[in-house]
């Protein structure tokens, strides 16, 4: 069946900032899980979906994001049929407030009104879940709402979910306000940034948006339009993370370590895709001693791992030590020494200092291609 | 079609029934290696390495999974505009109506069409099932070097086993003076690793004669080599030195996968300037499980593993599960060792189920036991 949606791909709000990771590349391009990066969760989700035409928008540095998604076959998208374009918004800085989804959505609308479907899915690049997108669509449709958003309802919005906004909703399901999460409460319902709406309505949103305010962002048109239009929610189930700061990414991903957990964010019928790297399996040493612990190919492992996250291609010595860590591709972990509680950053190398420690659930962060 | 300096030809059609139940269903090239691999990526690998852009592979024996897996030709970064992997398995032909391959020589005979296409200065003949790494553009620099008419790769051997290879004897300059196939008393301790360079035009030509040749076995080692030294042509040995494996028997493809963990094993997969490509599947990584024992292992993605694991080779999605133990072992893709289960000196076979606390193997056997069918859990 032709495909009724077109996909985008937008990036995270200007207003989020992620230490240390978020100063080499932006959240989409993120490491997560040792194998993938977040943004092949929203791509994966879209193809799955069948939809295989995708606009990915790049707000910053866009090399990383670029080499990553290229062509975007390794997505298992159609090369005749389908396409991803990288768009990227040219004309406001990085962090400008001018510098929204919806002037980079301006900045193509004439990309947008030629598509040929009818519908649109808009997903971000910083949220990591499993979604069918037909599912969403078919509701949408069936309800005859104007737009429908994906939400997930959480019970720890005090501690999480800090940087994303939630949904007022009526017992329909009507949405009646988006606001920002302020932790006020434990149980909200934690809006996924995620949209679904036909392309005439979303031309027509970008466009009002657009001329109310040049610094309104499509959820605050879609807050300010709760009144007149019909909003809906669908409620999403299952893992869901939003990595809105360092402390979210680090949980988000231990949280993982649940073999569960994991295996029910991917399923053999719902593959998540990536760029390979061609890198050969990992090799485990006599002195190896590996727990609870997700390792990527191209290691080679002497030391003591435990509940932690280990990247492509990483070597962690004899008589190493590491605990609740993220270690990322390519990083040096010298002989005898101790992390804990740590992110680790691509090529970074552990030589000289003994010790690195972060506090349980807040890591410390140790930068790309750092020698310590 | 663009002209091509080399165009290689993989000779991938034989069974090697001696790897018994692995390649009842699979010919020999498509068998597994490696935690990762088929044997028939190292050459299609090597050719994309050494810039060689147009494949074509000789199939034959149970090749319905062969043929499909190279000519996803993508998966070696040969798709690009003048790349490719041909399948060219036997074809009934407008006058003589279908033919099997009757031997390595007559396998390209039967596709000279093809290589016609390309027009070649030179063809490079592979054997789609060793397991080596090899920059074939350095040979054919040496083949031009020497002004020879063929190039035959060879590498030194112990010289007590040399009786069991095809030897090459030189003139002590590189010049193959004689070639003994197995010989009872051999002269020299250079085996043939059946890579051979030929200038296409003359052997096109004694090709086209040995297909009517009602006496010759069409073989290169037998026949064409022969024929060519008899007629005084100009044949050079190239010697290769690094990591080389025929694995003809489940011993060996063992002791291949084992080689892997020998800290002094030459073969590096995890050299970025020469990488082995192969198909790539979506899965996690490898997870370790809490209560899990891993030592000197090679494993790979989608592999997990609650139990004990040490000195063996994991494969694409293998379980390994709580209280399971696998020792000196290969578990290829797909296989699950179920609780309190124990493997041994085996090998066992893809998607392969060992039921809980089976005994598969033992730890002195002579030699390595195929596992290739399920194992009902035992009693203990």
């Amino acid at each position: 069946m032709a495909p009724k949606a077109f996909g985008i791909v937008s990036s995270a709000d200007s207003s989020i900032y992620v230490e240390g990771l978020h100063d080499y590349r932006p959240i989409g391009s993120f490491s997560f899980l040792g194998r993938f990066r977040v943004i092949d969760f929203p791509i994966s989700n879209m193809s799955n979906s069948d939809i295989n035409r995708i606009q990915v928008y790049v707000r910053s540095r866009p090399r990383s994001i670029a080499e990553h998604v290229g062509s975007g076959r390794h997505y298992n998208i159609n090369s005749k049929r389908g396409k991803i374009q990288l768009l990227f918004s040219e004309n406001s800085s990085t962090r400008s407030i001018y510098n929204t989804d919806i002037s980079a959505f301006l900045e193509n609308i004439d990309i947008i009104q030629r598509m040929h479907q009818d519908y649109v899915i808009i997903a971000p690049s910083y949220m990591v879940y499993k979604q069918d997108y037909r599912q969403v669509l078919d509701a949408h449709i069936a309800s005859g709402a104007d737009v429908t958003l994906l939400y997930q309802k959480v019970d720890n919005a005090r501690e999480y979910f800090r940087g994303c906004k939630i949904l007022n909703m009526n017992k329909q399901k009507g949405i009646e306000s988006l606001e920002k999460n302020l932790g006020t409460a434990k149980e909200k319902n934690v809006f996924m940034d995620t949209y679904c709406m036909s392309k005439e309505v979303f031309i027509n949103l970008i466009k009002e948006a657009a001329w109310e305010s040049s610094i309104y962002t499509l959820a605050d048109i879609v807050n300010i339009k709760c009144k007149e239009m019909d909003i809906r929610g669908f409620q999403h189930r299952g893992y869901f993370a939003a990595l809105t700061s360092l402390n979210d990414y680090y949980n988000a991903s231990l949280e993982l370590l649940d073999y569960n957990i994991a295996s029910d964010l991917f399923r053999a019928e719902w593959p998540i895709y990536t760029r390979t790297t061609d890198s050969c399996p990992t090799k485990y040493l006599d002195t190896s001693k590996v727990t609870n612990s997700f390792v990527s190919n191209g290691c080679v492992i002497e030391g003591t791992v435990e509940n932690s996250i280990i990247g492509r291609g990483v070597t962690i010595k004899k008589g190493a030590v590491v605990r609740n860590s993220i270690i990322m591709a390519y990083a040096q972990i010298e002989e005898g020494i101790r992390v804990e509680n740590a992110v680790v950053d691509k090529w970074a190398k552990i030589i000289h200092a003994q010790n690195v420690h972060g506090e349980s659930g807040r890591p410390q962060y140790i930068r790309r291609m750092d020698t310590l | 079609m663009a002209q091509v300096e080399m165009l290689a030809m993989i000779l991938a059609g034989g069974r090697g029934s001696r790897l018994k139940d692995l390649t009842t269903k699979v010919a020999k090239p498509a068998v597994f290696y490696g935690g990762k691999y088929r044997i028939i990526d190292f050459p299609l690998s090597n050719c994309a390495n050494s810039g060689i852009n147009v494949i074509g592979v000789l199939t034959q024996y149970e090749s319905v999974l062969l043929n499909s897996y190279v000519a996803q030709d993508g998966r070696w970064g040969l798709d690009s505009k003048d790349s490719g992997v041909y399948v060219l398995t036997p074809r009934e032909k407008a006058d003589e109506g279908l033919d099997v391959y009757r031997g390595t020589a007559d396998a390209i005979s039967q596709n000279i069409d093809f290589i016609d296409n390309y027009n070649p200065e030179y063809l490079l003949i592979l054997s789609g099932d060793h397991i080596y790494k090899m920059n074939y553009e350095k040979m054919l620099a040496y083949h031009k070097e020497m002004g020879a008419d063929a190039t035959i790769a060879v590498r030194p051997v112990p010289m007590k086993e040399a009786s069991r290879f095809g030897i090459m004897n030189t003139d002590g300059k590189g010049k193959i003076v004689e070639f003994e196939e197995k010989p009872a008393k051999p002269k020299s301790n250079l085996a043939s690793m059946g890579i051979y360079i030929f200038n296409w035009k003359n052997l096109r030509k004694m090709l086209v004669a040995d297909m009517n040749n009602p006496d010759s076995d069409h073989d290169f080692g037998k026949n064409i080599i022969p024929r060519m030294l008899g007629e005084g042509k100009k044949l050079v040995a190239y010697e290769f030195s690094g990591y080389w494996k025929d694995v003809g028997t489940i011993d060996s493809l063992w002791e291949a996968n084992m080689d892997l963990l020998d800290p002094k094993n030459e073969l590096n997969l995890n050299d970025s300037s020469w990488l082995i490509y192969t198909e790539d599947v979506s899965t996690l990584p490898q997870y370790i499980g809490k209560d899990a024992k891993v030592k000197h292992a090679y494993i790979t993605q989608g592999v997990r593993v609650e139990g004990q694991v040490t000195n063996s080779v994991l494969f694409t999605g293998a379980v390994v599960a709580p209280g399971a133990k696998v020792t000196d072992s290969v578990l290829m893709p797909g296989v699950v060792v179920e609780e309190g289960a124990v493997v041994t000196r085996a090998l066992v076979a893809e998607n392969v189920r060992i039921g809980a606390k089976a005994k598969v193997g033992q730890r002195n056997s002579e030699n390595i036991l195929l596992v290739a069918k399920n194992v009902k859990g035992g009693n203990k």
